[in-house]
């Protein structure tokens, strides 16, 4: 015999109780971008990096507005000034106001770091997206190609690209740091379109009859482009400190032209006379490397955050 | 469901001496959109030998009741009050070092996930060898030859050569099998099984319960089994306790539960069960969804959701014992009628009433 | 297991073909001839041409390209990599005089990062949420932030002239040929430099993969046996933990390259990095050409031994 037989029925048809208005659940419904903000503002961290960063492109931007050319005028009874009003850093070895160079040479790293970001992008996505979108031979040769790439010393690269067509041009700097530096930019599209290529919404949307174009192009890279974001925040940085190395070893931006680079080039010849003078182009660099790298692990959790609640002791 | 069990009942005599027994368990976690009472003011007993299922929907607490009896539990959680006993010890006063040696030992534990619930960078053999060798005085051969022996009466085929197989090279199914058979190598005198079947296909399922069954006989062992799959428990438990949102809302043996349950909860999770040779045009659901626990409904927390709510249900109800070792949490008497002190009484009365009709066992 | 090993190698040649090719045409397509640093008032045009037609200059690319190549990959022949245009010495005598000294340099360095970062990391993740755990990860976001150059440079002069405890350049002090202390001694400075940031950075790694081996359900499991802490995170959580640092290991062959030529640069120590830049500098080619590719080489030697090690850690992989 059943023994769910005997039970008795629910009673069939009632409707819960009426309930009061201060019963009612509250939690409140947010949208996508509303959670990512929301996720983002709890890093205190990231916050305060954005806010540093803020600050240092009003800086890099607003102070060489202002001065203009005022950051190469050298008079010899200004070297080794001490700092005053109109030179809160006070002056270089050649007499040079060393906060007006600061912020033209912030101007500069961070003009290159974000060109040569720009290629980096460019770059990773054309090759990391036909190579995960179309797959197959193609894709093995473009990964071979990547291989290739990865596989050069980069360093030793750049130095000799740099070296051989032009020491101290900008554009043969952001070029040179650009095209070594795609791989990882392309590495991530490429898995990001692996993976979304067979989501159910690429499939709706080639049912529709979507070109492959409009399907890259509004379906599938939005959503790919989360950690290209952050790769790109950190790529930023890392841009910025591969120019400053250049410039340091001898190979990068030289005077009248000013990088944070060349600036502490500079400060480490005359250290002996004006120690002080290596610490502000390395501050700011610090300063940049730090922000942007608490700046992207803010943005990877805002953009896909795992939050468990896990048994141990 | 089958009315047959294949449990004979005079195994777990009246006299037997309760094994562990909770107290008023509360486990709370305080995470960044407030305080989680998962677990809050749970009480049952379980006896030697004896099996009691826990019965309730996802998100109930009954897993972290199950952690929380071996204070398994880690940031952001913290068990803030009631009394685990295990015999005449206290577990929430012991030290580490006690506390490691019920674990693993008298009371063993196993869980949901065979999957991952296994370190894939050691053998089977040498999981379940390190689990002997913690707890008794054996040397390494003799914790191995242990082990394949554990392997083989957990129904695996040729134990030896499985024991020295890593995880990834076994089924689900028999990686569930290692699991128990690890649990049982030190003959625990209580079993915790934290849904251990939910991962599994069905027919897999029923050779595990199959297994835990003829486990239980030979080691003569109290099994306290986590689920939220009713046949289970009609198969396997001998009492049974249902939670809802962190609270006890009914406990009874496990025929008064299916035959007579009064809990409007528990009879709304038994007329779900579309039954073999029925004709209907809908299912019967309970309507509604579980509350969010950060926003728990006051008074009872099943009342918006509950056919039979009244008034007086905006006040917690009593956990009122119906008969000898059947307990529910609810105002309605043991017939189901409005209680006594009618149906929209006032608040000072509700939880007068409520408190002088509590019992804490 | 030989098997996965021969085939990496044979991947590894068409790889190593490919970097030949580009770097040789970074080389030859950038403007200016190596012939350039020869032309003065004292040198006839006569000479100058029978320099282009002694190295073979004018003759196409690739056949240029092939010689080289094929010549390259003799290394039993001292005259294999060609002749310095700085010293006139065959490059590969140059190569193997130096090369031991980079070696000891990213050796010491490899192994200071491994013996500090790996305690360091799984600290922080065991004490997670903890002031040690803030302090550590401050600590090594500043130490990963900071640029090998800059930190580098700071040490020496903090190290070398303010403190004075240590010397300021080179490998040996004059007249203390081969005197192991002494090495030692001038050692100290570059290996801070070098292994800070990559103890951050592996730190940081360490830590993340011990937080994530940390939430899986066999360290549950494991407590729930009864073992004590110690043994659960030395041995089930940490053996698993390694599995993802030892594929670090192959990934960070690049940046030692980079990290020590800039290294031996700031310290002026005798090794590849410095002769690298400074044969950059001067446009040595055979020595760039050389170098670059023995970079090269090491990167994907590191990858593949990262890829064998792995299989040996984890045995989830199966060759």
């Amino acid at each position: 015999m059943d023994r769910a037989e005997k039970a008795p029925t629910y009673v069939i048809g009632k409707r819960p109780a009426e309930l009061d208005t201060e019963d009612i659940d509250l939690t409140p419904v947010r949208t996508y971008w509303q959670l990512v903000r929301t996720r983002f503002v709890r890093h205190r961290m990231a916050l305060i990096s954005l806010f540093v960063l803020l600050a240092l492109l009003i800086f890099a931007i607003v102070v060489p507005l202002l001065t203009g050319n005022e950051y190469t005028h050298a008079q010899l009874k200004t070297i080794g000034a001490p700092a005053s009003l109109s030179a809160p850093l006070g002056y270089d070895e050649i007499g040079q106001n060393v906060f007006l160079r600061l912020a033209k040479a912030t101007q500069t790293s961070l003009i290159i770091g974000g060109a040569a970001v720009t290629i980096i992008v460019v770059v990773g996505v054309l090759v990391g997206s036909i190579a995960g979108y179309v797959g197959g031979a193609v894709d093995n040769v473009l990964m071979r190609f990547v291989d290739v790439v990865l596989s050069l010393p980069v360093l030793f690269i750049i130095l000799m690209i740099v070296s051989f067509f032009g020491t101290g041009n900008v554009t043969v700097v952001v070029i040179a740091i650009g095209i070594t530096g795609w791989t990882l930019a392309a590495r991530l599209i490429r898995a990001e379109f692996l993976s979304l290529r067979e989501a159910d919404f690429v499939q709706a949307a080639r049912a529709l009859g979507a070109s492959h174009l409009r399907i890259v192009l509004r379906h599938i890279l939005p959503s790919a482009m989360a950690p290209l974001i952050v790769a790109a925040a950190l790529g930023v940085a890392d841009s910025v400190v591969t120019e400053a190395a250049l410039s340091f070893l001898g190979f990068g931006i030289s005077r009248p032209d000013v990088s944070l680079g060349n600036m502490l080039n500079n400060a480490q010849d005359y250290f002996v006379r004006q120690p002080f003078l290596v610490l502000p182009p390395g501050i700011i660099l610090v300063l940049i490397v730090l922000s942007a790298s608490f700046f992207g692990d803010g943005l990877r959790d805002a953009l896909d955050p795992r939050q468990r609640i896990e048994a141990s002791e | 469901m089958t009315a047959v069990r294949t449990y004979p009942t005079d195994l777990v005599p009246e006299a037997a001496q309760t094994l562990l027994e909770v107290r008023d368990l509360k486990t709370h976690f305080y995470t960044n959109d407030g305080v989680v009472k998962a677990v809050d003011g749970v009480t049952f007993s379980i006896r030697e030998r004896q099996t009691l299922g826990l019965v309730g929907e996802s998100g109930c607490g009954k897993s972290i009741t199950a952690m929380s009896i071996l204070r398994l539990i880690g940031r952001p959680g913290k068990i803030v009050g009631g009394e685990i006993r295990l015999r005449d010890k206290d577990i929430m006063r012991m030290t580490e070092a006690q506390l490691r040696d019920v674990r693993g030992d008298q009371i063993s534990m196993i869980f949901q996930e065979p999957m991952t619930s296994l370190n894939p960078v050691f053998s089977c053999g040498d999981q379940i060898a390190e689990a002997v060798s913690l707890h008794e005085p054996v040397s390494h051969k003799e914790a191995w030859n242990r082990a394949v022996e554990m392997i083989g009466a957990v129904g695996i085929p040729d134990p030896a050569r499985r024991a020295k197989q890593y995880p990834h090279q076994l089924s689900g199914g028999m990686r569930q099998r290692v699991m128990i058979a690890m649990a049982l190598s030190t003959n625990p005198e209580l079993l915790i099984a934290d849904e251990p079947t939910t991962a599994l296909d069905v027919t897999i399922q029923a050779q595990i319960l199959e297994l835990m069954k003829s486990l239980r006989e030979r080691n003569k062992m109290a099994i306290m089994l986590i689920t939220h799959d009713l046949g289970v428990i009609a198969e396997m438990a001998d009492d049974v306790v249902v939670m809802y949102s962190g609270k006890v809302m009914e406990r009874a043996d496990v025929t008064t539960t299916f035959e007579s349950p009064h809990n409007p909860y528990t009879r709304g999770l038994l007329a779900s069960i579309p039954r073999m040779g029925e004709r209907r045009k809908r299912l019967e659901v309970i309507q509604g969804t579980v509350p969010s626990p950060l926003n728990l409904p006051t008074g009872c927390l099943f009342k918006r959701r509950c056919p039979y709510a009244m008034p007086v249900c905006d006040t917690a109800p009593p956990l009122q014992e119906l008969r000898p070792g059947h307990v529910s949490r609810c105002w309605l008497t043991a017939e189901g009628a409005a209680p006594t002190i009618g149906e929209n009484p006032s608040k000072e009365l509700a939880e007068e009433t409520a408190k002088a009709m509590t019992v804490d066992a | 297991m030989v098997s996965y090993i021969a085939r990496r190698i044979l991947q590894a040649i068409p790889i190593l073909l490919g970097m030949s090719i580009i770097v040789f045409a970074i080389v030859h397509i950038a403007p200016g001839s190596p012939v350039d640093r020869f032309r003065s008032p004292r040198v006839s045009a006569d000479q100058i041409a029978s320099l282009i037609q002694r190295y073979g200059l004018n003759k196409p690319l690739i056949e240029q390209y092939i010689a080289w190549i094929t010549s390259f990959v003799q290394v039993w022949r001292p005259d294999s990599w060609g002749y310095s245009f700085l010293d006139g010495q065959p490059v590969i005598k140059t190569f193997l005089a130096r090369a031991p000294a980079t070696l000891l340099l990213t050796g010491c360095a490899l192994l200071a990062t491994i013996v500090f970062a790996i305690p360091i990391g799984v600290l922080a993740a065991v004490k997670q949420y903890s002031w040690t755990d803030k302090i550590i990860n401050t600590l090594a976001t500043i130490g990963y932030a900071m640029p090998s150059f800059l930190l580098g440079t700071y040490i020496l002069f903090i190290g070398g002239v303010y403190l004075g405890w240590f010397p300021l350049f080179g490998m040996q002090t004059l007249g203390h040929k081969n005197d192991y202390l002494d090495i030692g001694w001038h050692l100290v400075l570059p290996v801070t430099s070098l292994a800070i940031q990559g103890i951050a950075a592996w730190a940081r790694y360490m830590r993340a993969s011990m937080l994530d081996v940390l939430h899986q359900d066999y360290i549950r499991t494991a407590r729930a046996k009864g073992l004590p802490g110690r043994t659960v995170i030395g041995k089930h959580a940490l053996r698993n933990a390694l599995i993802p640092i030892v594929t670090l290991l192959g990934l960070t062959v690049p940046t030692l390259i980079a990290g020590a030529a800039i290294t031996e640069f700031i310290f002026t120590w005798p090794g590849l990095g410095q002769t690298f830049i400074s044969s950059v500098g001067t446009r040595d080619y055979p020595m760039v050409l050389a170098l670059t590719m023995v970079g090269g080489f090491a990167v994907i030697l590191g990858n593949l031994i990262a890829d064998v090690l792995y299989g040996v850690v984890d045995p989830r992989i199966k060759y």
